[in-house]
Formats: C-alpha cells, sequence, structure tokens
C-alpha cells in the first residue's frame, strides 16, 4: 500500500483566523503555577541603620531560618522613620512567650534596644518559581528569585516566533482537518499530527477511531502509525484515508546510522484536544518530546485533572502547551460546533 | 461496576489463572521484553492473553494488558457478543500492578476487577504512582476493583532480572551529569 503524504496548503489563512488569533500557554506543573505558600513569621524595625549589618549577623546565627534561603532578611519600608525592617524568626522556632516582645524573642547578647516593636508577618514558604509567584511573594515579603527568562516569555504567551507560529498553525489545521474526517466517519471529532521539529517534517497523522475499537483514540492511532513510520506497528488504518505516516524509506538521507528514530523521542505532537489519562501514559512511555494541544477537556491529563507531563516518580517528562488553534479545536467538540459544519 | 457484588474470583481461581499469567510474563522475558503477562478470563474461559511486546512492534503502548484487550475485542467478534456484556463478567490477571495508561485502558472497557502481583514503583496506576482504578473520571469508563499481592515477590524477581539487563533497543544514553 502507498500511504499519502501530506500536502501543505501553506500559510493562505486569512488574518481573521491566522496564527495571531490564538495564543499558546505551557501547562506548568502544580509546583509552579500554585499559589504562593505562606508562613509566620517575627519581624521588628530596625532603629539605627547603621546596626543592620552587625543585627544581621546576630540573627543569622541566633536563628538561622535554615530551608528560607529564599528569603530576605531586610526589607525596606517607604516613608517610614525606620526604613528597615528584619525578619527576627519563624512564629515555630520562637521561645513560648505570653506578650510578644523583643526581649523575649532575643536572649542576653544581642542589644534589644536596636529593634522597634516586634510584628508577625507572613513569608513565602519557598523560592518562587515563575515570575507571576515571585510577584505574589514580593507581596508578603521580599525573595530573591532565580528567573528562567524563557518560562517569564512563555508565560505571557510570546514563546513561538512568527513564522513558528505559522508552522504550529498548520500542522494544528491538518490535525483538525482530520479530525472533521473522522467525525465523519462517526467517530469523536478528535485529530492528532506528529512532526519531527529537526526536519519539520510530518510523521503521522491520526484521528479518532473508537467506532472500532474503544481504545483507539487519536493518540493511541498516531503512536501505532510512527511505529508504521519505523517499519513495524500493530495496527492497520489504511481504510481511513486521514490516517497516514511518513514512509521510512522516505528518510535515508544522510543521517547518520545511530539517529534511527526510537519511538517518540524528539517528536512533537498536535491534537485538537487534551489527552485523556491513557493517551498521555502511553506519550510518556513513547518518550513524545513536546504536546501542543487545541483545547481542554474535562477529565484531560495534562493540565485538567492531571499533569501527568510533570508527575513526579514518572521516568519521562515533557514540554505541553495550550491554546493552538484553540477557537477551532473548540467547534470540533462542541455540539454547536458540529451542527455549523453541518450546516455549511 | 458489576451489578452483582459478589464477582470476585475465588482463591482457587487466582492461584489458576495466575500461573498462566506468570507463563507469559517468562514468554515475554525469554524474548527481551519487560516481564509482564496477563489473561483475561470470562465465564471460566481466557478471553485473552498478552506479554508485553512494545520492542517487537516499535509501539511503546503494547503492554499485556493492551495486546490482550485487543483479543477480548476480537473474541467478542467472533462469537457475536457484546464487548460490554462480556467485559462487566471478565477479570484481568496480571502479575504486575496495571500501569496508569493501562489502568485508563482497562476503565474504558469497564473491566470490574483486576488480579496483580506485584506494585509497579515506576509506572503504577492502581495506587503506586497515581491511583486510576479508583479516581473519579467520569468520561473515562468505570472504576475498578483490585486484588494485589498474590506471587508478588517472583513477579518483582523477574523485572528485576529484566532491568539488571540493557534495554538494546533503546538508544545509548547521552553522558548525563548527575
Amino acid at each position: 500500500m502507498e500511504p499519502q503524504r501530506k500536502r501543505w496548503k501553506g500559510s493562505t489563512y486569512g488574518s481573521e483566523c491566522g496564527s495571531d488569533s490564538w495564543t499558546v500557554y505551557p501547562v506548568l506543573s502544580d509546583e509552579q503555577s500554585q499559589d504562593v505558600e505562606l508562613v509566620e513569621a517575627f519581624a521588628a524595625p530596625v532603629v539605627n541603620k547603621k546596626e543592620t549589618s552587625r543585627l544581621l549577623r546576630e540573627l543569622s546565627s541566633l536563628y538561622p531560618m535554615s530551608g528560607l534561603q529564599h528569603i530576605k532578611r531586610v526589607r525596606a519600608v517607604k516613608g517610614s522613620p525606620q526604613p528597615l525592617e528584619v525578619l527576627l524568626c519563624l512564629v515555630s522556632d520562637a521561645p513560648h512567650m505570653e506578650i510578644l516582645s523583643i526581649d523575649s524573642l532575643l536572649p542576653s547578647g544581642v542589644k534589644n534596644d536596636a529593634f522597634g516593636e516586634p510584628f508577625r508577618v507572613k513569608i513565602p514558604a519557598r523560592p518562587p518559581l515563575t515570575r507571576p509567584q515571585f510577584e505574589q511573594a514580593g507581596k508578603h515579603w521580599p525573595t530573591s528569585f532565580h528567573e528562567d527568562k524563557q518560562l517569564t516569555v512563555a508565560l505571557r504567551g510570546e514563546l513561538f516566533s512568527a513564522p513558528q507560529k505559522a508552522r504550529m498553525h498548520a500542522y494544528m489545521m491538518s490535525a483538525v482537518t482530520a479530525a472533521k474526517a473522522g467525525s465523519e466517519l462517526g467517530m469523536e471529532a478528535v485529530g492528532a499530527v506528529v512532526v519531527d521539529p529537526s526536519t519539520e517534517k510530518v510523521i503521522a497523522v491520526g484521528h479518532d477511531s473508537r467506532g472500532d475499537h474503544p481504545l483507539h483514540h487519536a493518540v493511541m492511532v498516531c503512536i501505532d502509525l510512527v511505529a508504521r513510520s519505523q517499519g513495524s506497528g500493530c495496527y492497520s488504518f489504511d481504510q481511513y484515508a486521514t490516517c497516514t505516516f511518513t514512509p521510512p524509506a522516505s528518510d535515508t538521507s544522510q543521517s547518520a546510522p545511530s539517529s534511527l528514530p526510537y519511538i517518540c523521542t524528539g517528536y512533537d505532537l498536535y491534537v485538537t484536544r487534551e489527552p485523556c489519562v491513557m493517551c498521555a501514559m502511553a506519550l510518556v512511555h513513547s518518550r513524545i518530546g513536546r504536546v501542543f494541544y487545541g483545547t481542554a477537556c474535562a477529565d484531560g491529563a495534562l493540565g485538567s485533572k492531571y499533569k501527568i507531563h510533570s508527575q513526579k516518580d514518572l521516568n519521562h517528562h515533557f514540554e505541553v502547551y495550550r491554546g493552538v488553534l484553540e477557537k477551532q479545536c473548540e467547534d470540533l467538540t462542541s455540539q454547536e460546533g458540529f451542527q455549523r459544519r453541518v450546516d455549511y | 461496576m458489576g451489578t452483582e457484588k459478589s464477582f470476585c474470583p475465588s482463591d482457587e481461581e487466582i492461584e489458576k489463572w495466575m500461573s498462566s499469567a506468570f507463563d507469559m510474563a517468562r514468554d515475554a522475558l525469554q524474548n527481551g521484553e519487560v516481564p509482564v503477562g496477563c489473561l483475561l478470563v470470562y465465564n471460566h474461559e481466557v478471553v485473552g492473553r498478552g506479554r508485553n511486546e512494545v520492542n517487537e512492534t516499535k509501539n511503546a503502548t503494547r503492554h499485556a494488558e493492551m495486546v490482550a484487550l485487543d483479543q477480548l475485542q476480537d473474541w467478542c467478534r467472533r462469537s457475536n457478543l457484546d464487548v460490554s456484556g462480556v467485559c462487566e463478567r471478565t477479570a484481568l490477571y496480571v502479575t504486575v500492578e496495571p500501569c496508569i495508561m493501562c489502568a485508563a485502558a482497562l476503565r474504558l472497557f469497564k473491566l470490574p476487577v483486576v488480579v496483580f502481583g506485584c506494585r509497579n514503583d515506576r509506572f503504577g496506576g492502581c495506587g503506586s504512582v497515581l491511583d486510576i482504578s479508583s479516581a473519579v473520571l467520569p468520561q473515562t469508563g468505570n472504576t475498578f476493583k483490585c486484588v494485589s499481592g498474590h506471587r508478588a515477590e517472583e513477579a518483582v524477581d523477574m523485572l528485576k532480572t529484566f532491568y539488571k539487563q540493557e534495554n538494546p533497543n533503546a538508544p545509548k544514553p547521552k553522558t548525563r551529569k548527575e
């Protein structure tokens, strides 16, 4: 049999539905996306600014606040007669006391009159991992921040250049087309495309086929089509004109034999709808490089119900982005979208 | 979920079918595959059996359970029986806890009960890494019951034997900074 190669229409999409009509955002781990966790501490103003460094030395030997290296011990307070405040200790490390006072917090040895009235304050318990977390943390108490610049750009939805977005648009368009073809055969309207980003070549295109087999979701179909592109695999989707793969023979260029593809290593997957638990874990087993999806779904395992791509204990993790061609992908899943397609 | 809550394999059944599942696992080991074997039993009849065949197919989803579920599907077709009707009364016997993917697949097939040998700390989907077997996932089939621990040590030993050998199909790891 002769599988068809995917033909590209190029970037001929109108601007109203072109690659600037959607924004792609990273799907981060819980650690990266959760709210800042806080822990209670005692702080006090410094009476004489010039004594600050000596006081800090004494405080850090008295209360090292270990595990909170990201916390700045001093903060500046604008418009106050005492412009600096220092952290004395965590509430949990403080000695028992009836009334909050400097004397009960600082035993002899430290010059107690160097501090103003102590007070309780909530400070960030963990180092911020993203700029939003850093900004949120800073509202409570200043922290240090080792910024991942790429992540910051990604969170603004600006990680990919216009030419990159145009390519992503074309790949997802092809997944949308596959989804529609599947849906016309009575399958769920989900499509997927596997791409080798190093060559920008489409390796496989597939659509949901669960009418034949309850496990033949679009992603599972694509994983087997990739196996077929490597001369193996265990199913035939030849009856579906839109389920295709790039035959292995066509890619014996100068690339070294050692770089033979191994399952989905280094490949990108574009899928119209967020994968379910089975598909997400299948992508872990297949060592997928990155996943881009259009729209989320309730039982989804790459962001909604689970974040299997960043699940601790698993031996492979990958980046996930959502929002590629979001509108078109959403239309596929909603009944309304289905109706609209039928009416046209 | 099964209509009769009593649908649970007896000790004798477990003994008998797990022994066959171990034979399948041994076959996988001899063929350079991760040694996991399983059986799907409906009405005292084996309607699917499988062992891991990932390397053979270059498809990383070809776990024993997935292979056996394909057979069950074919068996129902041949016997002219409704898949969901059969699954309702089918138990899976597998040497190792199903992984997250397989646990979700078993939910989608609406299998009510899974008997397994040892836990799967790397990928387990029935409590070890995630608990897909009992999670609230309204669009992902039904929850299922697990019976675990039968010949667990033997199952672990087989896995250890496998992981001691290098997977000849995996690419050589690049020198990693530890």
